[in-house]
């Protein structure tokens, strides 16, 4: 970007934060417009999509925007890029337009995770593919779609804020009884100040601490925690998913906030 | 036994990484692996695709090798500076690319290649070949 482009944005931003002055910030909307549409068309997979996902950038737009600290030395352009996509990205995560999963696929992934849970326990070990698809009746293919479809499935069912907010609803009640909680606690104290961690909420940092720190497999947390072993699965990509999203806009943004 | 081969050239986006999963899960169902071993293989495949930073271009590939006592990964073209600083980072209590890899597979290696590096991934697994389908 230009000198004399930057320091325009930083009247017009100053005029918005300091004065409260409206028309700074639209015309700030209006100039980073083509950036939202130019980001917007790298996640319109279908046409039709595009003009939804141009609004919905332009909301991390205004949040950017909003949020813009002008102390910081970071062009809105770094700070805001992030922040558009995130959005959209979001947006992909809780409507889940990018995967409609047909529902025999959906009915065969639920079928399985009681399958995968029953089997682990007779065989006292995951089972293969095979042992699957015998089980639930299907050929292996099958298992292999709905087991692929179902991550998708996940970025819908388990849609959540990137930050904050409790997703209730797919909560399995036995989730709620945590033997390790005083014991997470403690790790969680210091894990909360790593980068991209303040994007999960509790259960999932736990579940990530229990994977990756203490080494612990899928069926091994899913028996801690109380979920289903494909929850556990689902819940990991997720949570992976939302750390580099947290890390990119943290990066990009030139901050230290944590 | 020399070790059999699949190469996938599949755009980088979203929807195509999810056939380049689909591929690891076919190769796994071929290999009698265990749903546990398919989802580590899955999931190391999905954090180096998944992540923009690593892209070089619009184009990526992965290779997957089946060996005697493993099965291999390797992808590529990646942001060689970006890769490496990510493998060497411990990053303490947050969650790196090493710490999550080395959790996954067995081996991890960059190589120098087209294009950039290519990172190299080995997960040993109990290997039990079946026998091709469709013989009596």
């Amino acid at each position: 970007m230009s000198v004399p482009q930057e320091k325009a944005d930083r009247e017009l931003l100053r005029r918005y934060h300091e004065e409260g002055d409206l028309r700074a910030r639209e015309r700030l909307i209006e100039q980073y417009l083509p950036l939202v549409r130019s980001l917007a068309r790298r996640y319109s997979y279908r046409g039709e999509m595009h003009e939804d996902l141009v609004q919905v950038g332009c909301i991390g737009l205004i949040k950017a925007i909003d949020r813009f600290d002008i102390d910081r030395g970071v062009e809105l352009t770094t700070y805001a890029t992030p922040n558009i996509i995130g959005e959209i990205k979001r947006h992909f995560r809780d409507k889940g337009w990018s995967v409609r999963v047909p529902r025999g696929l959906q009915e065969l992934n639920v079928r399985l995770s009681h399958l995968l849970e029953e089997l682990t326990v007779q065989l006292e070990r995951s089972p293969t593919i095979a042992e699957l698809a015998k089980a639930a009746d299907v050929e292996e293919e099958e298992v292999l779609e709905a087991l692929e479809s179902g991550q998708a499935y996940a970025t819908l069912s388990l849609s959540a804020p990137a930050s904050g907010g409790e997703d209730s609803s797919d909560l399995d009640p036995l989730e709620s009884l945590g033997e390790l909680e005083h014991e997470y606690e403690v790790s969680e104290n210091r894990a909360v100040l790593a980068p991209g961690l303040k994007a999960l909420d509790e259960r999932e940092r736990r579940i990530l601490h229990l994977r990756f720190f203490e080494g612990l497999t899928q069926s091994q947390i899913a028996q801690q925690v109380g979920i289903s072993q494909m929850h556990v699965s689902r819940l990991i990509r997720r949570s992976l998913e939302k750390l580099r999203e947290e890390i990119a806009t943290e990066q990009s943004s030139g901050r230290r906030a944590l | 036994m020399a070790s059999d081969a699949i190469t996938l050239r599949i755009p980088h986006d979203k929807p195509f990484h999810g056939v380049a999963r689909l591929v690891v899960g076919g190769l796994a169902a071929r290999l009698d692996l265990t749903y546990e071993h398919l989802e580590d293989l899955q999931l190391a495949l999905a954090t180096v695709l998944e992540n923009d930073a690593y892209l070089t271009g619009s184009d990526v590939t992965v290779k997957l090798a089946v060996n005697p006592d493993s099965v291999g990964m390797v992808i590529g073209p990646l942001q060689d500076e970006q890769v490496r600083a990510d493998l060497q980072d411990d990053a303490g209590e947050g969650i790196s690319l090493r710490r999550l890899l080395s959790t996954l597979v067995d081996d991890v290696g960059v190589d120098p290649g087209d294009g950039g590096a290519w990172l190299r991934l080995e997960k040993r697994v109990p290997m039990k070949r079946p026998e091709p389908k469709g013989t009596p």
